[in-house]
């Protein structure tokens, strides 16, 4: 009977690992922050650091899992985080509401940031994701400027200005506990049917056609999900920093992201999150180098692409970023018995 | 009323006619094959029957409804499958994830439940699985299933490619030259495995091929094309005594050489 208990433990113990882990790992930071070893900047770079774990798991999901070239991410991002701060900071002004309907509103900010780049990544997706490769990069290249171009004409928003005062919501708990939830759902949905078709139509999409994949749905589909979490993440972005304006949106920022996405490994979720926490941190501590910094970082990217060429992580997972074949026959811990019986 | 009807299918490329007036009446359970020399419009014929290309002109009807103007993957859900003649694999995920990427139509799941992981989720993904399984392992597949599909030997990678179309679940399975780059043995074990899975899977099967030795002992009946044209067609017997077929062949000359 021990050795059974021993063996159903197991599962049971790996499902809720990784979330102890970060409990864990969230408990150390903040005592660190309490006791003032961890200074506010490098809080604010670790925040930034989550934001852009989202914006490149994301981009990953369209470029690395689906095959699809996208670099206009950053367009996408600024939708989310204007989306989110009119919430915050026009319709509910953050010093009038109390303290208790804050959060409501900031998340509430965020699905909006999410749907409104949701909704331009399908309107944007179904025209051009009848194009290819380097025609398809113009394209959502072009969508990113036109984006910036809109914001700065409406002059509600603060045109070229930007937007002041925004409430600083997003702290690290709100900034973890999206990162987490983000990568979870990102790995279920690779393992799933809808996952194992967007890899299909990135390694083979005439074959993928073939075996009865509506490609074309799919690639939009891959799209919108993708566009909503870097809505999400805009919208995170813009509680950070409280002040967000279109021209930080621009196709550096997307350059930003594609840099994190293949030096970490393209198609792995475990090098989104290596590649933008490395990458983020890297110029922060590299600044002892005053100018030189840009040099040095540039020098240490090609030298990752020259002798790691699928990225630092290419084409492997963590073990909780990694659902095996055989888990699928694991018996479930939740409800055992029952099932149990009912087999009988 | 035959199972694919396929009436007067012509197509033109530019000036080039590639395949002009081609017409198949597919019964159940049949086995035709349609051989000739290369650039013979084969291919493009395999094409036009799975939507990768629209004819110019005729039709093509699946047990009564007409085919033409769909797209491919709406052919592959109607109950055509096909093989590659040039592979084209999934080839960067495993050999089990490329023969369920394949019944991706089939899903019964929606995207939360994907996403979410629900339990009824996980237990259609092993029903999945293990249908997978039951498939690769006819296949000698089985213990290869957690394998790239890149890192196949040919071989495999061929077999894995009848694998993949058989779990569409097809009513009609188009296989473009199966034993493309095979050795004499392999294509007898190929030969042995199309009949085998023609019975168990209960398909109509169109077959396209060079190696003559293949296609004799298993075809019911035979269509050789030439410049996109029928010259000949019927049994195995009949074709490999016609003149026509012959020549399409060996050359109008083989007549002197013999003499």
């Amino acid at each position: 009977m021990k050795t059974t208990n021993a063996k159903t433990m197991h599962p049971l113990l790996r499902k809720i690992g990784p979330l102890l882990g970060c409990i864990v790992f969230y408990i150390v930071i903040m005592l660190l922050r309490r006791a003032d070893i961890i200074n506010g900047y490098y809080m604010q770079v670790m925040l930034f650091a989550g934001v852009n774990v989202l914006m490149t798991a994301s981009l990953n999901l369209v470029n690395g899992f689906t095959g699809q070239f996208c670099i206009g991410h950053a367009g996408f991002m600024s939708l989310g985080a204007y989306g989110a701060a009119v919430i915050t900071t026009m319709v509910f002004k953050s010093n009038s509401i109390p303290e208790a309907a804050q959060i409501p509103v900031f998340l509430l900010g965020l699905l909006c940031g999410g749907i409104v780049a949701a909704i331009v990544g399908i309107l944007i997706g179904i025209p051009s994701l009848k194009l290819k490769g380097d025609y398809l990069a113009i394209v959502t290249l072009a969508f990113g400027e036109i984006v910036r171009a809109l914001l700065r004409l409406i002059q509600p928003i603060g045109g070229a200005r930007g937007m002041i005062g925004i409430p600083n919501y997003a702290n690290f708990f709100w900034i973890m506990f999206f990162v987490v939830l983000t990568l979870w759902l990102l790995r279920n949905l690779i393992y799933s049917p809808y996952g194992r078709a967007f890899i299909a139509i990135r390694d083979n999409e005439i074959a993928a056609d073939a075996m009865g994949i509506n490609t074309t749905k799919y690639k939009i589909m891959s799209f919108c999900i993708a566009a909503f979490i870097a809505g999400v993440a805009g919208g995170l972005y813009a509680h950070v920093l409280s002040f967000i304006q279109p021209d930080s949106f621009g196709f550096t920022k997307s350059a930003d992201y594609l840099v994190y996405l293949y030096a970490g490994g393209s198609g792995s979720l475990t090098g989104s999150v290596v590649g933008a926490v490395l990458l983020t941190i890297l110029p922060e501590v590299l600044r002892f180098l005053a100018t030189w910094r840009l040099v040095l970082y540039a020098i240490i990217l090609i030298a990752v692409m020259l002798y790691r060429s699928e990225g630092l992580i290419g084409g492997k997972e963590v073990p909780f970023l990694r659902i095996k074949r055989s888990s699928l026959y694991e018996k479930p811990w939740v409800g055992r018995k029952k099932n149990d019986m009912s087999a009988e | 009323m035959s199972l694919l009807e396929v009436k007067n299918l012509s197509i033109q490329f530019g000036g080039l006619r590639a395949v002009d007036d081609f017409n198949l009446n597919l019964e159940k359970d049949e086995l035709v094959a349609i051989i000739g020399p290369n650039g013979a419009g084969k291919t493009t014929i395999f094409n036009m029957l799975t939507g990768i290309y629209r004819p110019t002109s005729g039709s093509i009807e699946l047990e009564g409804e007409s085919l033409v103007g769909l797209k491919p993957y709406q052919y592959a859900q109607r109950g055509i499958s096909r093989t590659f003649q040039n592979i084209r694999l999934f080839s960067n995920a495993s050999v089990i994830d490329n023969i369920k990427m394949a019944a991706t139509m089939h899903c019964k799941d929606n995207l939360v439940s994907s996403l979410v992981r629900t339990r009824t989720m996980v237990k259609h993904e092993r029903e999945l699985d293990e249908k997978a399984m039951s498939i690769l392992e006819p296949l000698s597949l089985a213990d290869k299933a957690d394998l790239l599909a890149k890192n196949l030997p040919y071989g495999d990678q061929r077999r894995l490619e009848l694998a993949r179309a058989l779990m569409t679940n097809p009513k009609i399975l188009l296989l473009d030259e199966p034993v493309a780059g095979m050795i004499t043995t392999e294509i007898e074990e190929m030969a042995q495995l199309v009949v085998r899975i023609r019975k168990d899977f209960d398909l109509s099967i169109i077959l396209i091929e060079h190696h003559m030795n293949f296609v004799m002992p298993i075809a019911d009946r035979i269509k050789v094309i030439d410049f996109g044209r029928t010259i000949s067609e019927g049994t195995p017997d009949v074709v490999q005594k016609d003149p026509k077929v012959i020549e399409a062949y060996l050359g109008g000359g083989y007549q002197n050489v013999n003499a």
